[in-house]
């Protein structure tokens, strides 16, 4: 038994090799393209046609950078600008609420879902329910309880 | 000719800071992946080919046929809740899954993985990173049951 497992060793060496090399392949150009990103500050542009889709998830102009972090860079790798720029821009607690729930729910979009289509999952599958549960659950955040209208773009999201 | 490098000298472009910080960064992950998920994988291997985590793990079959899953896939789940996403990787290569099957997983430790660590972060936006928890990781397994019943 433990001599058959000893000679299985350089087999399941070189397969763990090439999966760590596959990895390698989708992750490290996903690196050169989040630092290019964070460089031009692709992320910090005002982005200002996405207001109204904002306001509908309850969230503020001001929530827009920390938003686009998360979803891109990811909790951990985003954490810098997602936690700095909500401090500086002084969001509201529903909003903080609000961009936590859709960012648990949806993050690192491109990383976490090209790795599980390296292994053969449906990138469709892996990452549509993902944010349809993000909008639906921040759309239903943002509408609890408040018995009013849906806020407009040019509401700008805070009560 | 000035040999003085002073403050007056212009500073890198973007795209070179950004190399920069990518090689480094792209370092740090290829010792990740040869340190940490190439030895998981080995063990996850071992553990698969002996039949030893299928034994183990026997006991799971009713639960994990929820999400039309092997009793085996609830150590990816464990990995990729705990550790991150990579070490699920790593545990669930050596296990024979079928697409729709990788898809359950990859759903379900989209939404829910990494939570120690990621709770951290949630905690600076909000005091109720708790719940939050908890709501992905009941969120992810009702996506997932969901999805296996639409997949298979």
């Amino acid at each position: 038994m433990l001599g058959q497992l000893i000679a299985m060793l350089p087999g399941a060496a070189l397969k763990g090799l090439v999966l760590c090399a596959e990895l390698a392949l989708v992750v490290l150009p996903l690196i050169v393209g989040y630092e290019m990103a964070k460089a031009y500050g692709v992320f910090e542009r005002p982005w200002s046609r996405l207001r109204p889709a904002l306001a509908f998830i309850g969230l503020g102009p001001g929530a827009l950078v920390p938003l686009l972090a998360g979803v891109f860079l990811g909790l951990l790798y985003g954490a810098g600008i997602l936690v700095s720029v909500s401090r500086e821009q002084g969001l509201a607690s529903s909003e903080r609420l609000a961009l936590a729930v859709f960012l648990v729910t949806c993050h690192a979009v491109v990383e976490d879902t090209a790795i599980f289509v390296l292994l053969g999952g449906s990138a469709f599958w892996i990452l549509a329910p993902r944010l349809v549960l993000a909008l639906g659950l921040t759309t239903w955040l943002a509408r609890r309880g408040k018995g009013r209208k849906p806020l407009t773009g040019e509401d700008n999201g805070h009560a | 000719m000035s040999t003085e490098h002073t403050a007056s000298a212009p500073a890198a472009p973007p795209w070179r800071l950004a190399l920069g910080h990518s090689y480094r960064r792209g370092r740090k992950f290829l010792w990740f992946l040869l340190l940490n998920i190439l030895p998981l994988y080995l063990a996850s291997d071992l553990l698969v080919a002996s039949g030893a985590l299928a034994k183990v793990s026997g006991f799971l079959a009713p639960v994990m046929g929820l999400w039309g899953l092997p009793p085996e896939a609830a150590a990816v789940l464990v990995a990729g809740m705990l550790v991150n996403l990579y070490a699920a990787t790593a545990v669930a290569a050596p296990l024979a899954l079928s697409w729709q099957q990788i898809s359950v997983l990859g759903l379900i430790l989209g939404i829910a993985h990494s939570l120690v660590m990621e709770a951290v972060v949630v905690r600076q936006l909000t005091p109720r990173y708790h719940a939050l928890t908890l709501l992905r990781i009941v969120l992810g397994l009702a996506a997932g049951w969901l999805l296996a019943l639409a997949l298979c």
